[in-house]
């Protein structure tokens, strides 16, 4: 039995490990804070200095209010900059920062080269879909993003 | 042969073809092709084989293929025995030749792919029978086990229902203290005014239904970024207004961007009470 077991665990554990994977945010505070507007993003699609300007002006966060606690915000960056494309974001992370200058700080992730050429295929019409509503809304066409899945389609 | 050699044999044929089959789904990803291919051929020709083994063995014996059957001769054998035998050898034939012939002809690969998932599952299913019959008693117990912790788990639930609506309350108490000397309560109807009133400090967001929905009991959307938003009212979400820190923030947040102002402790007080009342 406990052989049966081990065996349906393996082939359930064996299925995203399947995929090219974006390594996921895991901090609990981090996911609560940053997914409640939209998807938690993957630290390592931006560069760790992208983040550290990001969480220094939180209440003009694109335009909306995203304001925290300081120390809160401070706890968050550094969950963000521990696994940024450029420290500990692994091959995910060297390819997303393709085509951005050493000393750029981007703050959208649907503004990197990367991007737009991994998504150039895609027309006008699909992006003001009303289910999409922006570029930003990956599990609208990436069921699994939040769990670090992109090459699903 | 006897008998019994028949027996280790068909143990030492399943274990091969269980042992290929794990080995060519969990390899199936590109950077470890080399094996998943290998493993692949392993499956099929250990199907082969059995079908070999099958024509070696003593007729009635271990390794003979019982032919599946619509009725149960009793005594015998339950025929849905046979049934699983040939659906998972069939399942797991056609996914490890449609690999092979995928390397010649492509779109054969989404029939592989699919198959492949198909008779993990019937693996699984097989797995799941097999242990119910022969171990039924203990499979039974641990099933028993198990509901007796789901009935834990609900009794230990129902006390967290009441526990959110005591940090609610805690919540409320809070800006009832805040609001001061002259406050008389808090007003659903007063939250409800506030919660669909439109407002012109924001040209993105009118008020706190483009987010939130007219329906408090629905599920929202942030008008921006097309995140889903869990429903507001108490009754659709209970966990709603229980984190003070979560609270505060959202209402600084919100109330700055809708209304283009904080919200009074009355107000926040009027909008819990009239998510509660929905
Ligand atoms: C109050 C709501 C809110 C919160 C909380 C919030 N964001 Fe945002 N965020 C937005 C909005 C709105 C946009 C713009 C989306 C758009 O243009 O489609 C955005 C965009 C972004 C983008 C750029 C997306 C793109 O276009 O590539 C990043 C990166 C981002 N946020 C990171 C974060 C991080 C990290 C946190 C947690 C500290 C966070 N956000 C918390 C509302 C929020
Ligand atoms: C309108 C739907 C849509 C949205 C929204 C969208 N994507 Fe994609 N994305 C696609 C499609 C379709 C492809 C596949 C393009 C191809 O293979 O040519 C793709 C490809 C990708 C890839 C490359 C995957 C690979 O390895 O092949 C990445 C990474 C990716 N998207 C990330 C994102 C991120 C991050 C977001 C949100 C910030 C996002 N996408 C939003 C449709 C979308
Ligand atoms: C831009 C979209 C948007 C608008 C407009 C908006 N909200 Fe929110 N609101 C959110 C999001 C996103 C959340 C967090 C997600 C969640 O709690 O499910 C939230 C959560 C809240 C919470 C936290 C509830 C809890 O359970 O802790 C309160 C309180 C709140 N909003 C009040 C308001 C009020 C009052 C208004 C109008 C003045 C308003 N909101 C308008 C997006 C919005």
């Amino acid at each position: 039995m406990k052989r049966i077991i081990l065996a349906a665990a393996l082939c359930l554990a064996a299925l995203p490990a399947r995929a090219d994977r974006v390594r996921p945010v895991t901090d609990p505070e981090t996911l609560a804070a940053c997914g409640e507007c939209h998807m938690a993003f993957q630290p390592a699609f931006l560069p760790a200095r992208s983040w550290t300007r990001m969480m220094g002006q939180l209440s003009g966060h694109f335009g909306d209010n995203a304001a925290m606690a300081a120390d809160k915000a401070e706890r968050i960056r550094q969950v963000l900059v521990a696994g940024a494309a450029d420290t500990g974001g692994g091959k995910a992370g060297s390819k997303a920062l393709r085509g951005v200058g050493q000393y750029d700080t981007p703050q959208r992730i649907t503004e990197l080269p990367r991007f737009a050429a991994k998504h150039q295929r895609i027309a006008e019409r699909e992006w003001k879909r009303p289910e999409v509503t922006s570029k930003a809304n990956c599990p609208a066409c990436h069921k699994a993003a939040e769990a670090g899945l992109y090459d699903d389609d | 042969m006897s008998a019994r050699w028949e027996f280790r044999l068909l143990r030492l044929w399943h274990a091969a073809l269980a042992g290929g089959f794990l080995v060519a789904y969990v390899t199936a990803d590109e950077d470890t092709y080399a094996m998943h291919v290998f493993s692949g051929y392993w499956v099929v020709a250990a199907i082969l084989l059995r079908l070999l083994l099958a024509l070696a063995g003593s007729g009635g014996g271990p390794l003979a293929l019982p032919k599946p059957r619509l009725t149960w001769i009793r005594p015998g054998r339950n025929p849905l025995f046979a049934w699983m035998a040939v659906l998972l050898l069939a399942g797991m034939a056609v996914a490890g030749v449609s690999g092979i012939a995928a390397d010649f002809i492509p779109f054969v690969e989404d029939l592989h792919e699919g198959l492949a998932e198909a008779s993990l599952w019937l693996v699984l299913a097989h797995a799941a029978v097999i242990a119910w019959i022969f171990q039924g008693r203990r499979v039974r117990e641990m099933l028993k086990g198990s509901a007796a912790a789901l009935l834990a788990v609900v009794l230990l639930a129902a006390p967290a229902a009441f526990a959110a609506d005591a940090a609610r309350d805690a919540v409320k108490a809070g800006y009832a203290r805040q609001a001061g000397p002259g406050f008389a309560g808090f007003s659903s109807e007063r939250g409800k005014a506030l919660f669909e009133s439109r407002n012109a400090a924001s040209p993105d967001y009118a008020s706190c239904t483009t987010c939130h929905t007219a329906d408090p009991a629905a599920e929202g959307r942030h008008a921006k970024t097309g995140r889903a938003i869990k429903p507001v009212a108490v009754s659709a979400n209970p966990k709603r207004f229980t984190d003070v820190a979560k609270v505060e923030e959202r209402f600084e947040r919100d109330c700055q961007t809708v209304l283009g102002r904080v919200c009074s402790a009355t107000e926040k007080g009027d909008y819990i009470a009239y998510m509660e009342s929905k």
